[in-house]
């Protein structure tokens, strides 16, 4: 065996680094770009702040990436973030020791989980219309926890200093110089990344994301790959809802709308393919890259929210246009030979 | 006999690698059903697909009423009046019996659809044909007896007057087929020319006026139904003898490894009994859709069983899904392998360690890519699969290597009995022999062999013992030293007599 090669050697043979390169390279243009037009983009703070804003779209596109290899998709993510806001702020307002109400929120995420997979693993409801149904009933839970209102500062509950360092552990403080919202979505990726590039749940993923037929027929299971897929997807989400608890020092009902979205666009902008079967968790980061660099770049500029929205529109359709456009004229090609 | 209203001469077709059809000579007259016979693959379903514009011909020239057809689209042989009424058939099963009828080609007043009219022309040709439905029912609701007369009942509302009928009473109980006969008989007098096509030889005394005999993409012989007996018809389908091209070897014939009694499960798997033993190769022959698939897919697991016990090496197993199967040490390379066999988006690294990840991640679960790789890099090197590396693809393969993929996947396991679902179809000789060696191989490790296949040499010069299905039953067992191709085709054409014998007289 003299074909020993580096990690990053054996990284770039697998499929789907072409895609993601490309959307390094992106990041790296836009980056560049924006700095010119702007050189405060460069400073150390925009930077410190880039990596913290990105974090949340990286924790959402990690969850609904694994869904989607699969050949699904999670509607109900943005919903969960608000549940996991709400559910873990109430609780803290209430005075709950701030580590119980973490482990109850992750629950009660799970559950969320669970049922998506069973729904559409187990029972084979089409995804969309099963996490389309968890998707208002988990905002509705959002809502009931603390009686249709948002809640009062978690300090409230648990005391100034534990108040504090919640907010400090997922939002404001740092280490080394950078956000921990940046260091837990960091370790949750890598976690992620290794289970689905070299463990045998990941393998199973992407094959029933590829043929769901071929993979029963090789015994994988079907459901349990399934349901795990989802609750990564929940997992993450109920992450993002901590951190968004943290940011604002309470519960927000509406706290998460239209993440799952954000979801779909950072992993198809990173080469994920909402088809199913396709595409690498380091995509992802480079497509949360992207959008998060794009949605500072444009703040810095001074550009309007609704311009920003629509350049986001215009680069996720762009960036899947090109991946179709590229492998349809290979495939003409082989046809011709 | 009336005139000829379709002339097919010389007709050739290449599709990549094979010659599906070579100067093949076909004749139809109006007022004549005509049974086109063959073995599967012999070509009958190309050569219409060609009458009916699905394929162009690569040489050969096609007239039909008299007018010679360079090549024919689907619109533009439909315009000619040929009609196909597909073995499965082509319909929009949520809308309605006149939807169904005038899909592609609605009436309007204005913007507005005519329904009105529509159901009255559709409730005319309906009456035509002397059955009743109403127009407006949902198809999906109809029986499938009746969903084939609305097809023809739509063929000659279009003008139809050469109709195709691909395996028609595959589906249809007795009566339905005598009132199916009735209706061909009606069509037959109002002067339309009916292509038959079907399998069961016991019908064709009762509906066909002539027979076309074709094997191999090859034109055999024509000529009227009564000049033939079924020997010679069967003979002329089934041709040479060929056992050469089939490495055998030989070795004693050890202890029972697997049983199967009294299988049940739909309406293609019935009553199925039969046993493997070490160092044999049993084969299972018959025609498509005798329930082979279904049996093998039975026993993996995939699809439910009604009933029925399995032993391996003595003792009972239960498999209730394939990951039992599996874990038992009996594994299914399956038929389709574009639909259930490979992961084509996948490398044929991770299609290779799909089923064998067990062995590859132990229980942790982590994947080990040193053993991974050696598991891989053998396979490939066993089966000779030609690729670049172990990386690209599945999809990019050629079709013989895709399925060596699909059959290396089982080999890195200590299986017992390994099933074979059509493993050589559609690939090139090369890589047939080689996958014929590799049951071989098998075969020596004392690995119990089931090998699913309806090309009838093959079957014949690979297997030790032939078990022959049709109809969801076994209806015959033979050791292939015996067995003639002759003597199996009678067997895989022995249905439950679905017609009485005094129905149908002419």
């Amino acid at each position: 065996m003299e074909k020993k090669k580096s990690f990053i050697g054996r990284l770039m043979d697998t499929k789907g680094a072409g895609s993601v390169l490309t959307a390094f390279i992106g990041l790296i243009i836009i980056y560049i770009a924006f700095g010119i037009l702007n050189p405060k983009v460069f400073s150390v703070k925009n930077i410190q702040n880039l990596l913290r804003s990105m974090s949340k779209y990286l924790l959402i596109g990690i969850g609904q990436s694994f869904v989607m290899i699969t050949g699904n998709i999670d509607l109900s993510i943005g919903s969960v973030v608000g549940m996991s806001a709400m559910i873990s702020a109430t609780l803290m307002t209430r005075g709950m020791n701030p580590i119980l109400a973490i482990l109850i929120t992750i629950v009660c995420g799970l559950v969320v989980g669970v049922v998506n997979g069973f729904l559409v693993g187990k029972f084979k409801l089409p995804p969309f219309i099963a996490t389309l149904g968890t998707m208002f009933v988990a905002r509705g839970v959002g809502y009931i926890v603390n009686g249709n209102r948002n809640t009062d500062n978690i300090a409230s509950g648990i005391g100034k200093e534990a108040g504090d360092r919640f907010q400090d552990i997922f939002y404001y403080g740092k280490f080394l110089g950078v956000f921990n919202t940046f260091w837990i979505a960091l370790i949750i990726f890598i976690i992620f990344f290794f289970l689905l590039s070299r463990t045998r749940t990941g393998r199973h993923i992407y094959a029933i994301g590829s043929n769901v037929d071929a993979a029963r027929l090789s015994g994988v299971d079907v459901v349990m790959t399934t349901t795990k897929a989802y609750l990564v997807s929940a997992f993450c989400s109920v992450v993002v809802g901590f951190v968004l608890a943290a940011q604002s020092g309470m519960g927000n009902m509406d706290a998460g709308n239209m993440y799952e979205m954000y979801g779909v666009a950072a992993g198809v902008i990173g080469g994920v393919s909402p088809l199913g079967g396709s595409g690498i968790l380091l995509g992802t980061f480079a497509g949360a890259g992207v959008w998060q660099t794009l949605e500072n770049g444009l703040n810095m500029i001074h550009a309007q929210v609704g311009f920003q929205r629509i350049v986001i529109g215009v680069i996720v359709v762009a960036s899947v246009l090109l991946d179709v456009v590229v492998r349809n004229s290979n495939r003409s090609f082989k046809k011709k030979k | 006999m009336g005139e000829v209203i379709v002339s097919m001469e010389h007709i050739t077709k290449e599709f990549p690698g094979v010659k599906a059809l070579d100067d093949v000579h076909f004749e139809l007259r109006s007022g004549e059903v005509m049974a086109l016979l063959g073995e599967n693959g012999a070509g009958k379903s190309t050569l219409m697909k060609i009458l009916s514009g699905v394929y162009t011909l690569d040489a050969g020239t096609l007239s039909i009423f008299g007018k010679q057809y360079g090549s024919l689209t689907p619109n533009s042989a439909r315009e000619a009046g040929v009609a196909i009424i597909h073995q499965e058939l082509n319909m929009c099963r949520h809308l309605t019996v006149c939807e169904n009828m005038f899909l592609g080609r609605e009436m309007r007043s204005g913007f507005m659809l005519n329904n009105r009219e529509m159901e009255n022309i559709a409730k005319k040709y309906l009456d035509e044909l002397g059955v009743d439905i109403n127009p407006r029912q949902v198809v999906g609701d109809l029986p499938v007896s009746k969903q084939q007369m609305i097809e023809i009942a739509k063929a000659l509302s279009i003008n139809a007057r050469i109709l195709i009928m691909d395996e028609p009473t595959s589906a249809l109980t007795s009566r339905e087929i005598e009132e199916l006969f009735q209706i061909i008989r009606r069509l037959k007098s109002q002067g339309c020319g009916i292509v038959y096509i079907s399998h069961r030889l016991e019908e064709l005394s009762h509906i066909a006026d002539r027979v076309t005999i074709m094997r191999d993409g090859q034109y055999i012989t024509d000529g009227n139904f009564t000049d033939f007996t079924m020997d010679e018809i069967i003979a002329n389908m089934v041709g040479r003898e060929i056992k050469e091209k089939f490495p055998r070897v030989q070795c004693p014939k050890g202890k029972k490894v697997f049983e199967i009694r009294n299988l049940n499960a739909g309406r293609l798997v019935r009553d199925i009994n039969f046993s493997l033993y070490e160092g044999e190769i049993v084969g299972f022959a018959g025609l498509m859709g005798a329930g082979r698939t279904e049996t093998t897919r039975a026993i993996f697991g995939v699809d439910p069983k009604e009933s029925g016990e399995i032993y391996l090496d003595g003792k009972e197993i239960t498999i209730r899904n394939p990951m039992d199967a599996i874990r038992q040490g009996v594994v299914l390379a399956p038929e389709d392998r574009k639909k259930d066999g490979l992961c084509t988006k996948l490398s044929i690294r991770q299609n290779i360690a799909l089923p064998n990840l067990d062995v590859i991640a132990g229980k942790s679960g982590v994947i080990n890519r040193k053993v991974e790789d050696e598991l891989c890099d053998k396979a490939v090197q066993e089966l000779s699969i030609k690729t670049p590396n172990l990386e690209v693809d599945a999809a990019t393969l050629s079709g013989g290597n895709q399925q060596k993929v699909v059959v290396a996947k089982w080999l890195a396991r200590n299986s017992r009995v390994v099933i074979f679902d059509e493993p050589t179809r559609g690939i090139d000789v090369g890589a047939k022999v080689e996958i014929y060696h590799l049951m071989n191989q098998l075969k020596k490790q004392g690995i119990a062999v089931m090998f699913v296949s309806s090309e009838m040499p093959e079957v014949m010069g690979i297997a030790d013992r032939i078990i022959v299905m049709c109809d969801g039953r076994i209806t015959g067992e033979l050791m292939s030293e015996e067995a003639t191709q002759n003597e199996i085709l009678r067997m895989a054409t022995s249905f439950e007599n679905k017609m009485s014998a005094s129905g149908g007289a002419q």
